[in-house]
């Protein structure tokens, strides 16, 4: 292999990495808003984006979005009306099971009440799976877009012998997923919601006093994350085939990205995110691809052992 | 006799369930026969850890999987048979409990539930990565009993039948030594357990190490039964939650929870998948979901607890005691606290300690000394630094600068634990009973530090028992107290460690005042006879009737250090309890 | 305003409160002293609506509060401030007052609240875009106050302002109250382990002593009372 043909593959390895990692920040946004919020690792996150997956796949086959927006840009629509769909489902979800065992009336507790919700969203994540099963069945789908095999060229680069190539389909994905995230960051700084729910995290009891409703703040918060985490999905979705199990494949790497951005720092999880993208994608260069997860375990595990607080962001863990 | 019956239960079960599987011809169900009994194994293992210690394992696929491919990949390669290969798969197991253990227990909560789950996803990966994604194992036609092949359903249940009643009775044995307690003391209250003299991290690892040793011997029989082992199918998701399930749906913290959940759940979604799984072919997922959910939002504990609760229902704590005279004037108060002599041989000497957090001087220069047999009072408005002393004190913290003498010589930086040991026992202002335990196991946690024996440790107990004069309680299931005989319960569970020193933290709060008088008396006596105590309490109402001494601290440095008598009339003191201004108030 | 009738309560095992009884009128300046654990912090979240009473009654502004869930409590005119500050700490100065006005009162005021709030205590103008868990602790009482403030409250409940003080910031503390009380006329309800200055700023007294109310009385009886003292001292 020549040099440039090395510097060509790890510059296309890092704009892949970039790609995907913008979508893998917009997943981790998700679950850093539940855990930063309300203090609950949702278990069944990876399967809340899995129904993202599918809500935005039959927007875009049922509901005529490929007829109206083409099937360039329709896929995008879709992905992007997921989000308020998902955010249904979520608000419905916490209010009929999770607000069962969090929010206020377990402030009180301490390791009991963590321990029921860790286990009540892995039930939550079993039926969502296997209902997904029930439901889509267990064939791969994905959403065409005819932009997923044409790529924009940058470069050439050095002479003629460096070219990197965007995928333009990846490529849009990371773009809505920059607004989203933008738009995201803008609400939680700057709006009354933004405001409440950041009370809410710092300090449930003090929020109460200043009359939020904390458990609806939770509501709304629970709703938002799987809303902003179902768009990623959707997003990948035009890249990446799915099925109703797709989501154990993600989970771990939302963990990791949130974990890595400091627990319930919102703008460190899309960091966390984006790094374990590029890691993901430059471990390309040098594993097998089968071991790709594996190498995002190993460095999962490694975060979680030496720098629980994480790399980016404030230290929020209580106690 | 209690023991005796609970054993005859599990023999009871046993034959019940080996008759049962008798009469079944059907080889679909003579396989659910042998399935049940598999995954309440698999429910005992993940109890053993998760119920007894309350560390939320998802993954213990990771040691069922590796048992599975040990078992499957040791008949391929190497024409072992399972007779030899289960036992080897239960070692590996336990090995890769104490790998995983000894790195993940230092994470807590959130933490330890999410570094568990990538444990088995990871070998999931791996194990596809090496080209095992589907391992049969090879029909043996000559010897196939010597090979635990069986054209004969029904031995497989008797055999896993075998396996289950012995990690039913290993179960038993452990949660009645001092093994169990030491794991129930550390899901109570894992600080408060050290401070027991508890090594909690090696229970920890050994509770891993044998709950691995389970997965991993009935993961192996697993892939004997099935034949056929796949990543998927002993690493995946399902089966680390079906060990929780079980474990959880039935109860957990008992022999009998996962059995139960075994019995119930197990046939439910077996018989559910045979005919549905045609159409419908999640929807055993879907039942575990919705157990699971079912449980912790109607019956947390699981069922067991839940039906024991509602048949045996205990007397309310009120009746249990009559409620203490108590005098209506509370603040007139007679009873005089009558002169004690103290030697003057020093056994704790505390010199120059200092600690702060951040920016803030939590404990600042505090030095003082506490004579054989002396009563010393620490008191001081809230935020004085009273609780950061006893911490420094009994090694929960390491303080910045200073030295503590015990005997002589200096503790600092030694492990709570092992202060216990040295004769530092300790109570904590937030009690934590284990409800469901009489008040003789929860005083006994407290006696393993000094007890080579169990039967010596249940000496100890008694004897802390009667030394607080709840003798007449010790066989009382501690939910059932009232506060001041928890308290009392709490000074006899450190007392039990035969300590020299006993660090008393708020006892005397939430108490009533008749109940506050009860509570001092037996202070007073353990004194009286030779137990030195520091205790403290932000109140000095009732303090002034016990202490021999007292250390006022504030802002975290020591105010004033005297008698009694002394104390209540100095202006410094007068000024921290009652503001600036009173002084000027009383002297018009 | 404020009535507090025959209530109990209790935190797990621990009886806290047994029979309490506290009435404040509107416009009145009350005080809540004893000893620490006493049960004061507890009477506090009980009106809140945070612990929930085993028995009584609780009656504010003619309305019952059993009924009224505790976030709404904020809404009818009840601002706590509470022990130990409890400011927001990853929320700037401003943005911990915006949450005091959180209310629909509170946000019709804000304007003149804000500028009493920050001419009382220039320090918060200083420094409102600095996150709160950078503040010193008499500059978090403060906020916590001024927080309680912004919410144009009926009834201001304050929770030991000095605590964890230093005795001269606990002395800006007090004074600052007395402040308020002179520009704004609102009902308060304190509660203070210091005896002598929570007396002095109030119109009428409560000793709290192990869950009960021990005595009370003007500011002038109880400071005549050497029972007070008995019951933080002992003797």
């Amino acid at each position: 292999m020549t040099a440039p043909q090395i510097i060509e593959n790890i510059l296309q390895a890092l704009v892949a990495g970039v790609l995907v990692g913008s979508l893998y920040g917009l997943m981790c946004v998700g679950l850093a808003l539940i855990f930063g919020v309300m203090r609950v690792i949702n278990f069944a996150h990876g399967d809340f984006m899995m129904l993202g997956m599918y809500a935005a796949y039959y927007i875009f086959t049922a509901l005529g979005i490929h007829v109206l927006f083409g099937n360039g840009f329709g896929p995008y629509v879709a992905a992007v009306l997921a989000g308020p769909l998902l955010f249904v489902v979520g608000y419905g979800i916490h209010r009929a099971l999770i607000s069962q065992v969090t929010g206020t009336r377990t402030l009180g507790l301490d390791g009991e009440g963590h321990y029921a919700q860790l286990v009540l969203t892995l039930g939550i994540a079993l039926i969502l799976q296997n209902g997904a099963l029930i439901a889509f069945g267990s064939m791969p789908v994905s959403i065409r877009t005819p932009l997923s095999i044409s790529a924009w060229e940058l470069g050439p680069f050095w002479g003629d012998f460096v070219s990197v190539f965007i995928n333009k389909s990846r490529g849009i994905a990371a773009l809505i997923s920059g607004v989203v995230i933008a738009g995201i960051a803008l609400v939680i700084t700057h709006s009354r919601l933004g405001k409440a729910l950041r009370a809410s995290a710092d300090n449930p009891v003090a929020a109460t006093y200043m009359g939020i409703d904390v458990d609806r703040a939770h509501r709304v918060a629970f709703g938002l994350g799987v809303a902003i985490t179902a768009v990623a999905g959707g997003l990948l979705a035009t890249t990446y085939p799915f099925h109703p199990f797709v989501g154990l494949e993600y989970v771990i790497v939302m963990y990791a990205g949130v974990v890595l951005g400091g627990m319930g720092s919102i703008m460190g999880a899309f960091w966390g995110g984006m790094t374990i993208g590029l890691v993901q994608q430059m471990s390309t260069l040098v594993l097998p691809t089968q071991l790709q997860n594996t190498a995002i375990f190993v460095m999962f595990l490694l975060i979680v052992f030496l720098r629980p607080q994480g790399f980016f962001g404030r230290v929020v863990e209580r106690t | 006799m209690r023991q005796d019956r609970s054993l005859l239960a599990i023999l009871v079960f046993a034959v019940v369930y080996a008759a049962l599987s008798l009469t079944v011809t059907n080889s679909y169900y003579q396989l659910m026969m042998t399935l049940v009994l598999v995954w309440a194994t698999m429910g005992l293992s993940w109890n053993l850890l998760s119920g007894y210690t309350g560390l939320v394992s998802f993954g213990h696929a990771a040691f069922f999987g590796l048992g599975a491919y040990t078992v499957a990949l040791a008949q391929n390669y190497f024409g072992l048979s399972p007779w030899i290969s289960i036992p080897i798969a239960a070692v590996l197991g336990g090995i890769a409990g104490l790998v995983v253990g000894l790195p993940t227990f230092r994470l807590r909560g959130h933490y330890f539930a999410l570094a568990m789950l990538a444990y088995p996803l990871a070998l999931l990966y791996v194990f596809e990565w090496l080209g095992y994604q589907e391992v049969s194992l090879p029909m043996e036609r000559v010897h196939p009993a010597a090979y635990m092949q069986f054209s004969d359903g029904r031995i497989y249940t008797f055999i896993a039948l075998v396996i289950l009643v012995l990690v039913m009775l290993v179960t038993r044995r452990v949660e009645r030594s001092r093994f169990g307690l030491a794991l129930m003391a550390i899901k109570q209250n894992e600080a408060a357990a050290d401070a027991a003299g508890i090594d909690t991290l090696g229970w920890k690892l050994r509770a891993i190490a044998l709950s691995g040793m389970i997965a991993g011997g009935i993961g192996g029989f697993y892939a004997v039964v099935l034949l056929v082992v796949t990543p998927i199918a002993v690493f995946g998701m399902l089966v680390s939650a079906q060990a929780l399930t079980v474990a959880m749906f039935g109860g957990v913290g008992t022999v009998w929870g996962p059995v139960i959940g075994a019995l119930i759940l197990i046939p439910v979604s077996e018989t559910l998948h045979a005919e549905l799984g045609a159409w419908v072919p999640g929807i055993q997922g879907v039942i575990y979901g919705c157990a699971i959910i079912a449980v912790m939002i109607a019956a947390p504990e699981g069922l067991f607890w839940t039906l024991r609760d509602r048949f045996f229902k205990r007397a309310p704590a009120a009746a249990a005691e009559a409620p203490p005279p108590s005098p209506e004037n509370v603040v007139a108060w007679s009873a005089q606290r009558p002169r004690r002599t103290v030697g003057d041989e020093v056994i704790l000497d505390v010199k120059g300690l200092s600690k702060s957090f951040g920016g803030l001087k939590a404990v600042q220069d505090v030095s003082f000394q506490v004579r054989k047999g002396m009563i010393l009072g620490i008191i001081g408005p809230n935020g004085a630094g009273k609780t950061t002393v006893f911490n420094l004190l009994n090694g929960f913290l390491v303080p910045d600068t200073g030295e503590v003498l015990l005997n002589g010589r200096n503790i600092v930086g030694r492990k709570p634990h092992q202060l216990c040991a040295m004769g530092m026992g300790r109570t904590f202002q937030i009690m934590r009973p284990f409800q469901r335990m009489t008040v003789a196991d929860n005083v006994l946690v407290g006696a393993f530090v000094k007890a080579a024996t169990d039967e010596e440790a249940r000496r100890l107990a008694a004897d802390a028992i009667r030394r607080v004069g709840l003798a007449d309680h010790a066989d009382e299931i501690a939910g059932g107290l009232a506060t001041r005989q928890l308290r009392l319960m709490e000074i006899a569970r450190a007392l039990a460690g035969q300590p020299e020193i006993l660090l008393l933290d708020e006892t005397l709060a939430g108490l009533g005042h008749g109940e506050v008088d009860d509570v001092i008396a037996v202070i007073r006596r353990l004194a009286d006879e030779g137990t030195t105590i520091v205790i403290i309490e932000h109140t000095m109402q009732a303090m002034v009737r016990l202490v021999d001494h007292f250390l006022v601290l504030d802002h975290g440095a020591v105010l004033v250090d005297g008698e009694p008598e002394a104390v209540t009339r100095d202006p410094q003191v007068v000024e921290a309890y009652l503001g600036k201004k009173w002084g000027a108030y009383a002297h018009n | 305003m404020l009535t507090i009738d025959r209530l109990d309560a209790a935190y797990s095992v621990l009886p806290v409160l047994k029979g309490v009884s506290i009435e404040v009128a509107a416009g009145q300046f009350v005080a809540i002293v004893g000893p620490n654990g006493a049960g004061k912090t507890t009477l506090f979240k009980t009106i809140s609506g945070i612990v929930i009473p085993s028995a009584g009654r609780l009656v504010f502004d003619g309305q019952d509060l059993m009924s009224v869930p505790p976030s709404a409590r904020a809404h009818l005119g009840i601002a706590h401030v509470p022990e130990g500050r409890q400011v927001f700490p990853s929320l700037t100065v401003m943005e911990n007052l915006e949450m005091g006005a959180y209310t629909a009162a509170g946000r019709r005021a804000w304007r003149s609240n804000l500028d009493m709030i920050l001419t009382l205590m220039p320090v918060l103008a200083e420094r409102r875009h600095q996150p709160a868990g950078t503040l010193s602790g008499g500059q978090q009482q403060m906020l916590a106050i001024g927080r309680g403030l912004a919410s144009a409250p009926k009834l201001l409940m304050l929770d030991e302002p000095s605590m964890g003080l230093a005795p001269a910031m606990a002395d800006f503390i007090f004074e600052r109250l007395i402040d308020i009380r002179r520009q704004t006329n609102l009902t308060i309800l304190l509660v203070e382990q210091r005896v002598a200055e929570a007396l002095e700023t109030a119109d009428y007294g409560y000793v709290l002593e192990t869950g009960r109310v021990v005595l009370e009385g003007t500011n002038a009886t109880l400071r005549a009372d050497d029972r007070v003292r008995q019951a933080y001292l002992g003797m």
